[in-house]
This record gives C-alpha cells, structure tokens and sequence, in this order.
C-alpha cells in the first residue's frame, strides 16, 4: 500500500465510521423516552440534586461512576424510603460505620433525589445489574414460615445474616442471642423507631399479628 | 536550530509534570480513604474529582507543549505568535488554579455549589468533566487559542508535513468532542449517552490520534527513520484506531438505558480495538530495530517503547478482557473498570508524554548530553509499581466481581472486609509511584542545570 491509499483510507474510512456513529445516535435519541418512565419536576429536580452533590465522585449510577461506593441504579428497589430519606439527611446517625460523611441535603432534596432513583431503576438497562447466581439457586427453597416471611418482605436487602445480605440495617446472625425475647421483636416490627433510637427502618404493622410472631419467632432462632 | 517557541512548550511541560504530582499526591490521598474513609479534610468525591482532572489537564498541557515544540520543528520556523502563546499558557495556567480553588470550595460546603445559568457554579457533578460551565467557556477558548496559532503556522509556512496533519486532525477532533458534555439534559440517559461522546471519543479516538503522530515523530526524531514509511504506517495505525474506536462507542452503550443492538455494534468493535495498538507496538520494535550505531537519547527511546508497549497492554488488553457484553453485564461497574483505567492511562498517554519530554528537552535547552540515570530510575519506580497497583486493582475486582455481583454479596462487605488487604498492597505501591514521580520533576525542573556525570 502506497502512502498516499493509506492517508486516504484513513480519511474517508474514518468519516464513514463516524457517519454511521451519527446515525447510530439519531435512531436511539428517538428510542430513549419510551425505554424510560416520564421525567415528572420532581424527578428533573432530583436530578439536579444527584449533580449538586457531586453524588457520582463516589457512587456509580448506570454503572458508570467513581466505585466508592454502591450503584445507585436500583437503590429503590429493595431499600425502603423512609429508610434512604433517613439516611440521606444523616447517614451516621442511622448506621454509625457508614463511610458517607452527612452532606446537608434538605428534606425536599432528599425527596428529589429519591424520585430520582426510583426514575432510574425503572429504566430499561438490558437487565443490567444481572440477578446474582446463588439467590436464583436458592429461591423457593422449603423454609419455615418466618424464613418465607424473612424472604418475602426482602429483609436481606437491609441485613445480612451469615454474610449474605445488606449492610444498611444491623447484622442479624446473632439476632437471637441479642434479642432472645419473642414479644421485643414483635414490638420492634411493629414501631422500629419507638423501640430503638434512630432506626430508619420502617414499620411492618400492617403484616398482622400472625405473620408478626412467626417472623420474630425465626428471628430468635438466629444465634 | 533553537526556537523561541520551543521555550512555550518547556513551559508547557513544567506545569504538566508538576500537575502529575500533584496527581499522585491526591492519588495517594484516596487509595488511604478506601481504607479510611475520613482520612482527609476533603472527602473521596472531592479528591477524586482532584486526581481525574489533574490527570486530563496535565496530559493536555503536555500535548499542548509536545504541538508546540512538533508544529516550530516540522514548519522550521517560530510559531505565527509568540505573544499569543505565552498568553495562552497563563490563561490555561490561570483557569485551571481557579477551577481547582472552586473543587476544594465546594468539597469544604456542597451548599456553595449553587445554581446559576441552569448549572452548577463550581462543580457540574459529571465524572471527569465537573468543570463549570463558565471553565469549559474558557477551557473552549484557550483550546481555539491554541489550534488557531499552530495552523497559522503551518498555513503560513505550507508545510503541510504527515505528522503534523494527524497531530492537529487529533486536536481539532478533541477541540470538537469536548462540545457534546456542554448542555444540560434532564434525561440521565441521555446525560450519560453524550457524556460518553466526550470521555470515549477522546481516549478512545482523537487521543489516539494524537499518540500515533507523537510516536512517528519521536522515532524520526530519535532513530531518524524514514519519514515516508513511518507516515504510511502512521495512517494505518490512525484509521484502524478509528475504524474500531469510533464505534467501539458502543461498549458504553450496554446497559446505561440504549437500545439493544449496541449490545452488537459495541462486542463487535470494540474487541479489535487492540489490533491498531498492537501494530504501533511492531512500528516501534521494526523502527528500532532498523537503526545502525548507537542512539544517544537511550532514556527517550526506552521511553518511547515502554509507551507502545503499555498502550497495548493498558489500553488494549486490560480493555478487551472485559469489553464483550457477556462478560462486562458481570463487571460492569466493578473495580475491573478502574484496573483498566489506570494502566491504560499510565501506558498510553502518562509514558507518552513524559517520553516526548525526553525526546524534545535536550534540544529545547540545547544540551547533547545529560544524564540519563535519573530518568530511568524515575521510569522503573513508576512501572513497576503501577503494575503492582493494577494487579492489586484487578485483584479487587475479580473478588467483587464473583463475590457481590455473582453470588450476590453486599457492596459495602466486599469492599469493607474481603478486598482490605488489595487496598493496602494498592496505598503502599502508590507510595513507590510518589517516590517515581519525585524523582521525575527533579529530574525535569532542572534538566541540563549540570554537566554530564
């Protein structure tokens, strides 16, 4: 090849690329709002808020970010909101080992930010954070009442039990031998921040007296 | 020949080495806050912010001083304005303090980050490009400032060289690239859809572009190689970076929200991304090779290798082992990413432009001969512990890949309490990295004070 087939393949091979790049990029900004709920003002002022705080200097969202700290993608999936709003206005006072520092967001903010989130975990990312293996293995498996409870109601997104399970709530393999009284656990399920000083978790009254016992009954057996 | 403009450029690389320490200083500062948290006054967001934007000015600062010394060589004459430079450098110098006085404002009380224009006053929030809009106003200007001066030049002189073209074709299409990140969209989607136009088009595309001349130009600098074909290879080295950069635009595009025939146009391009890497690795080795007698700028040469090789291995391979769909929908997001960051960073333009440095010093300050020990103690400092670093990173990343994202562990776990020990191999070879980058600002701040040992 002679200098000059090569310069020109350069140029005009790279201009083709960048042709079919923009034409890429044409038809997906047509496709974007329908893979994506509406942007209601509370949701464009989250937005705004996410940028304030420079949240992505640490945290990825779309998975893109600084790796510090959690993916926000899906943060309203499983975390309760009265939860993140507490936690938001001041993260230590609700989990004392939290590496986020208390940013002084206001409680329209934090409420902004949280409509935020829930707009992006309802985007439709190809099913991207993909399902972890082990709970597909392990879901449906015969467990007690109080386990399918634990299950159901997704306690794991908050505790974790034997390693396996969020951070945001305490640690609760040693639940029972913390707490071994059945009637603290059902008082504690039913008004969280009554029982304990700043729990951000919110209350299960509504699970019924039934379903309350047998919950804290498996709770006791941790140990 | 000696060239007042050539004094530009040193003044160029001054402020780029110095913002590099700066760098791994902050650098430092954060691989300590991944094992406390409050480590530092400024939180991690802040310092973080600190080390990507210090990273991207000084690499660009040091284009800017290698374009400079390339464009008065290539045209053999002074630049259109001299003036104009000098000027151009302050005003760099100038918008650069103040955009980093308004990080550390904003690190000390978010609330100062207020509103104005529909934007943020001192920090945008957008990973790698948080500078305000008011600074990428002015970044926008020093960067016309500065092209408009070079194609003078070359317009003025008609010295319409190969190098010269793809060089200021890079810079032109960076000039460019860096308008898509300039509007403000309430869709994060879409935020993050041209947020990668800016971040991916230019490591990914015009950088590279950028890379490939310097290199031409360094090896006919220093081996005085063929000027024909190192440009014939030069083109095929830009186009197929460009052919497979372009649209490797998709492996961004996976799972931010976009259509899922990116899914293709992504795995498909993106995995031969390494092959025009792999050939300036063969340019560099057959160019060498070729050479009769003996190469007085050793520490440049070696230099000059080392960037080809890094590039292709940082850039390259570190970027393909988790570029195909199947395997990035489990990394995605995971410290791999970061692993890949750095040595392709560190391979690909840190070794670049400290080997254009090598390369064009000597003449800038008219010595022959200088020692060269000091940089080659700076250059194995520095490798040899970012390949620790980046095996530390990759190590970490392997954990939280199979850990949180396949058996479905929590984040915070993983991070807190399996992958301690990575972060502390990771702090203590930053150490070693600090002592390399030491080593190379002494060694460039006062270059040819002495005579040759």
């Amino acid at each position: 090849m002679s200098t000059n087939a090569a310069k020109n393949l350069f140029i005009y091979g790279s201009l083709f690329c960048f042709l079919v790049l923009v034409i890429l990029t044409i038809d997906t900004m047509g496709k974007l709002d329908q893979r994506a709920p509406e942007i209601t003002e509370k949701v464009a002022a989250g937005k705004k808020v996410w940028h304030k705080y420079d949240c992505i200097g640490c945290h990825t969202i779309l998975g893109n970010g600084s790796y510090f700290a959690p993916d926000m993608t899906k943060a309203t999936e499983r975390k309760p909101k009265e939860y993140l709003k507490k936690f938001l206005l001041d993260p230590r006072a609700i989990k004392q080992d939290s590496a986020m520092p208390k940013l002084g967001l206001s409680e329209e903010e934090a409420d902004s930010l949280i409509a935020f989130l829930e707009w992006t975990s309802k985007v439709d990312t190809n099913d991207w954070p993909p399902k972890p293996i082990l709970a597909s293995a392990t879901a449906g498996r015969t467990a007690s009442t109080g386990q399918m409870l634990f299950q159901k109601y997704d306690c794991a997104a908050c505790h974790q039990i034997q390693g396996l399970g969020g951070t945001a709530g305490p640690d609760l393999t040693h639940a029972g031998l913390k707490q071994p009284d059945v009637e603290w656990h059902i008082k504690h399920l039913k008004d969280p921040a009554g029982t304990v000083r700043n729990s951000a978790m919110p209350n299960f009254s509504h699970l019924g007296d039934e379903d309350l016992k047998a919950l804290a009954e498996y709770l006791i057996t941790l140990r | 020949m000696q060239y007042q403009s050539h004094k530009i450029a040193q003044n160029f690389y001054t402020a780029s080495v110095l913002l590099f320490l700066v760098q791994v200083v902050v650098g430092l500062i954060a691989a300590l806050q991944f094992i406390w948290p409050d480590f530092f006054i400024l939180n991690f967001n802040t310092i973080r912010t600190l080390h990507i934007n210090a990273l991207v000015v000084w690499l660009l600062m040091g284009m800017m001083g290698a374009t400079y010394y390339v464009v008065t060589e290539e045209s053999e004459s002074e630049l259109w304005s001299v003036p104009l430079a000098q000027l151009q450098f302050w005003a760099t110098v100038i918008a650069v303090t103040a955009v980093v006085a308004g990080y550390i404002v904003m690190g000390l009380n978010p609330q100062t980050n207020t509103e104005i224009f529909g934007t943020r006053a001192l920090n945008e929030g957008r990973e790698y490009i948080e500078a305000p809009r008011w600074a990428d106003v002015l970044i926008v200007i020093s960067v016309l400032l500065f092209l408009f001066n070079c194609l003078m030049t070359v317009f003025k002189t008609k010295k319409f060289t190969a190098v010269q073209g793809v060089l200021l074709g890079g810079l032109t299409f960076l000039a460019l690239m860096y308008l898509p990140g300039m509007f403000y969209t309430n869709n994060m989607v879409k935020d993050q859809f041209w947020w990668w136009w800016v971040v991916h088009l230019w490591v990914e595309g015009s950088w590279e572009m950028i890379a490939a001349a310097l290199l031409a130009f360094m090896l006919h600098k220093l081996l005085g190689a063929d000027v024909k074909v190192l440009a014939k290879w030069m083109y095929i080295e830009t186009g197929l970076v460009l052919f497979t950069g372009i649209l490797g635009l998709g492996h961004h595009y996976y799972w931010i929200g976009t259509p899922e025939y990116w899914l293709w146009v992504g795995g498909v391009f993106s995995s031969l991304e390494p092959i025009p890497l792999l050939l300036m690795v063969w340019d560099a080795f057959r160019t060498t090779r070729e050479v009769r007698g003996v190469v007085p700028n050793r520490i440049g040469l070696y230099l000059t290798v080392a960037h080809a090789i890094f590039n292709f291995v940082g850039a390259g391979l570190w970027g393909v082992i988790h570029t195909l769909p199947q395997v990035n929908k489990w990394t995605h997001g995971t410290q791999i990413t970061t692993a890949h960051g750095h040595l392709a960073f560190y391979g690909a333009y840190v070794l670049l432009i400290i080997a254009m440095i090598y390369v064009t010093l000597p003449s800038i300050k008219g010595v022959k001969e200088f020692n060269q020990s000091r940089g080659f103690q700076s250059f194995w400092w520095m490798t040899v512990s970012m390949i620790f670093i980046v095996i530390a990173i990759t190590g970490a990343g392997m954990v939280q890949t199979y850990l949180e994202r396949l058996l479905g562990l929590d984040y915070v776990t993983v991070k807190a309490s399996y992958n301690l020990w990575f972060w502390i191999f990771r702090a203590l070879f930053g150490v070693g990295f600090l002592v390399g980058v030491l080593i190379l600002v002494k060694d460039i701040l006062g270059f040819g004070q002495k005579p040759a040992a």
